[in-house]
């Protein structure tokens, strides 16, 4: 008996250990002498869009360049995952993909440890890269050192999606356009009053949602109090106190204390932003969301669960600024880049592919299906690109108030303390002023001492 | 099994001692020489990344940015810093929780209960009871965690039943250390009741039955005959499941990430949390070597009860 039960406990030890252990990988020339170039980018159930123009643009590539196969790695997961993975494997130059998607606001600190390749020298021999990105798209990507590390395969802006059922349930009339935080307040506690059942307002504010908590959340907030900043490029010191920071809590505070968002047990899911396009949205749940251009995407014919009514039963509209202040409306900017590893043996081929990824007919697949906004001229004056999705021109248009934010080394460590100060609101253990004051007093231990912060308007 | 080198009873005055010697360490290394691949393997993959997450958690290494390619020695700065964080000391209040409650108390007495109560029973019942219990550890954790996860969730099976109660509500954020704690207990028993069954197989059954005949009642037998029989086994099992749970990750990931907020998060969770998610490797593995410290400190105080003879 005893004998048996050790032997099966040293039978799972080793299951388990050669389970941890699998996952054998090559790069460079595979045996036959062809050459291999390794392409890393996301997947999810929900969101095939990346994984099908990466597949157009391989069978593309490989038919122009004989003996060039192109090994597509997906990684499974949300953004989050996606990062942490990607950073694993740019440890170390064996393991590096050769090229990888990558989100402009991990950029910077890729450049600094120099894990990626600037591609100037290429660009200036790929004639789309003059004729068909503005100026203000090529800085997407741009490093410290004024070198561009990356193509942009996407770009998108921030704002209020709305159920013009619900709203019209609620009196309000249709289309809503609010021209203060206020507004927006009134709006849903119309919903709350009168639409029972229904959730008022979404906006994400917890830690588990990640960099969707302080970008579509906080910052669309905070970008638009008067002089609201996280980081003063005047100064070059993040701003650690402000009342733009206590209001922008403030109203997060009232969005949960008055009951107009989410249950609590949903703002903690993993899974909200999910759940807000492919259910609460088309199942008539959720009366506004605060969110991004993309969120289309989940009703598109080549969505899990395509919901072609949503272009008569949503509307869309700008995300007011704290007042009303000029301009008027707020949104925050980022965006995806086709980026090359410093490490990459054949950066020549490598470059090829990523100019096959992104050019004309394939960020227009991506953009079609993503609902994600072209950084392409010539796809954005492309009759389909706006033809498959009515508002697109409306979040296209918003590239005109939109902010940045300050991706440097240290942002995701900020962003990480954003979220916790949201997250007091979202429970209510702390006031709007606590959270803010907490925020205050951790700053310089994250962003690297007192003098890189000061104190703002 | 000893190895002793047996020394010839006799031996002639005068001869050269030192003549033993040679042989001696020719037989060591022919003994150790089948064992060189495996500890090369081991020295390896086991301590080489020992040593390396030793020595980074005297850095300020990351993941990314310019620190990953030029960190620098910083002392005992993540250390001073772990101390005074406030999420890592509730981090390692609830791994405490977890512990006790799901390991040393859960899965402990419940896999004793179950050992216990399958003595004398008949070939069915125990292989069916064996089945059912050792069919929740062999499923891979994940899976586990993905089972209880529906189990607890809002439109789950037990929400289902408790509405008939008006008691459903969102367990895994209403309660999500009981959660996650039952999820363990349910999954870990397993291996306890194996332990036990083999560990009470040994225990007489005539010096049982001789404090029966004495007027010994059931739990004087108990306390009296068959704990302290068994005392190395529990304190053994109780090592093993102790340093198992410590180092639980999958299985509370999957259910609560953590969540809500920090209401989970135990060491391990926090220590990835920091390591991987906001690259901060360095710090993550302070975290991991004072948790190894820590899972030394109960192995060695589970292994002194062991030598203490009653």
């Amino acid at each position: 008996m005893r004998r048996t039960m050790v032997a099966s406990v040293l039978v799972a030890a080793v299951a388990a250990t050669a389970g941890a252990c699998g996952g054998d990988k090559s790069t460079g020339e595979t045996a036959g002498g062809a050459k291999e170039i390794e392409v890393l980018y996301r997947v999810e159930p929900a969101w095939p869009h990346m994984e099908k123009t990466l597949k157009q643009a391989k069978t593309q590539f490989e038919a122009a360049h004989k003996g060039v196969t192109i090994k597509l790695t997906p990684v499974q997961g949300t953004n989050e995952v996606y990062y942490t993975k990607l950073a694993l494997l740019n440890r170390s130059a064996d393991s590096a993909p050769d090229v990888y998607l990558h989100d402009t606001f991990q950029v910077n600190a890729d450049v600094a440890a120099g894990k990626l390749a600037p591609l100037d020298d290429y660009l200036n021999t790929w004639p789309d890269w003059s004729t068909q990105y503005a100026d203000s798209v090529k800085q997407a990507a741009k490093g410290p050192d004024g070198k561009i590390y990356g193509v942009p395969i996407s770009t998108d802006t921030r704002g209020l999606w709305y159920n013009k059922d619900i709203l019209t349930k609620a009196g309000i009339s249709v289309p809503w356009e609010p021209k203060t935080w206020a507004d927006v307040l009134t709006a849903a506690r119309a919903v709350k009053q009168k639409v029972p059942g229904v959730i008022p307002f979404n906006m994400y504010s917890t830690k588990v949602l990640g960099e969707a908590a302080t970008m579509q959340g906080f910052e669309m907030l905070l970008y638009g109090t008067p002089g609201g900043t996280l980081y003063d490029d005047t100064q070059k010191k993040w701003v650690a106190s402000s009342k733009g920071i206590t209001d922008s809590l403030g109203f997060v505070d009232t969005i949960y204390r008055e009951g107009l968002g989410p249950k609590q047990a949903d703002a903690f899911d993993a899974k909200l932003g999910e759940k807000v396009g492919l259910d609460w949205f088309p199942g008539g749940k959720l009366a506004i969301g605060l969110d991004g251009a993309w969120m289309s995407a989940s009703w598109t014919p080549t969505s899990t669960k395509p919901w072609p009514q949503w272009t008569e039963k949503i509307g869309w509209t700008p995300m007011p600024t704290q007042n009303g202040e000029a301009p008027g409306a707020v949104s925050m900017s980022g965006g995806w880049v086709m980026a090359m590893s410093s490490y990459a043996k054949d950066k020549k081929d490598a470059f090829d592919f990523i100019s096959t990824a992104t050019n004309k007919e394939n960020t227009l697949t991506y953009s079609v299906s993503t609902g994600d906004l072209t950084p392409r001229k010539d796809v954005a004056s492309d009759p389909r690109y706006t033809a498959a999705n009515p508002s697109v021109k409306f979040w296209t248009d918003l590239a005109s108030v939109t902010h940045y934010r300050p991706a440097y080394e240290v942002y995701p460590k900020v962003s990480a303390e954003v979220q916790k100060a949201m997250e007091a609101m979202v429970t209510g253990s702390k006031t709007p002023d606590a959270a803010a004051k907490e925020y205050a007093d951790a700053l310089p231990g994250v962003v690297g001492g007192p003098d890189k912060v000061t104190t703002g308007s | 099994m000893t190895v002793t080198t047996v020394t010839p009873p006799s031996r002639p005055a005068g001869s050269p001692v030192l003549a033993e010697e040679p042989r001696r360490r020719g037989g060591a290394l022919r003994r150790l020489l089948p064992l060189l691949p495996a500890l090369v393997l081991l020295v390896i993959f086991m301590a080489g990344p020992i040593l390396w997450s030793l020595y980074i958690s005297f850095t300020n290494e990351t993941l990314t940015g310019s620190a990953s390619v030029d960190s620098r020695f910083v002392g005992l700065e993540n250390f001073v810093k772990l101390f005074g964080d406030d999420a890592f000391r509730n981090s390692f209040l609830l791994t405490f929780v977890f512990v006790i409650g799901s390991a040393v108390i859960g899965q402990n007495t419940l896999g004793l209960f179950i050992a216990l109560l399958q003595r004398g029973r008949g070939r069915v019942v125990r292989s069916v009871v064996n089945g059912v219990v050792i069919a929740a550890w062999v499923v891979p954790e994940v899976v586990a965690a993905a089972c209880w996860y529906s189990f607890l969730s809002e439109e789950g099976t037990l929400n289902e039943v408790l509405a008939f109660l008006g008691l459903s509500q969102d367990w895994l954020f209403t309660a999500p250390m009981l959660a996650v704690t039952l999820a363990n207990v349910w999954r870990g028993t397993a291996f306890s009741m194996l332990v036990y069954s083999a560990a009470l197989s040994d225990v007489p059954g005539d010096l049982l039955e001789a404090a029966a005949v004495d007027g010994a009642s059931g739990w004087r037998r108990f306390t009296g005959v068959t704990l302290p029989l068994i005392r190395r086994s529990i304190l053994s099992n109780l090592m093993l499941i102790t340093l198992q749970t410590l180092a639980s990750f999958g299985l509370i990931y999957a259910m609560t990430g953590g969540g809500p907020g920090t209401a989970s998060q135990t060491t391990p969770l926090y220590m990835y949390d920091q390591a991987f998610r906001y690259f901060e490797i360095g710090y993550g593995s302070a975290m991991a070597l004072v948790m190894l410290v820590i899972g030394a400190l109960f192995s060695l105080v589970y292994l002194r009860l062991i030598k203490v003879e009653t």
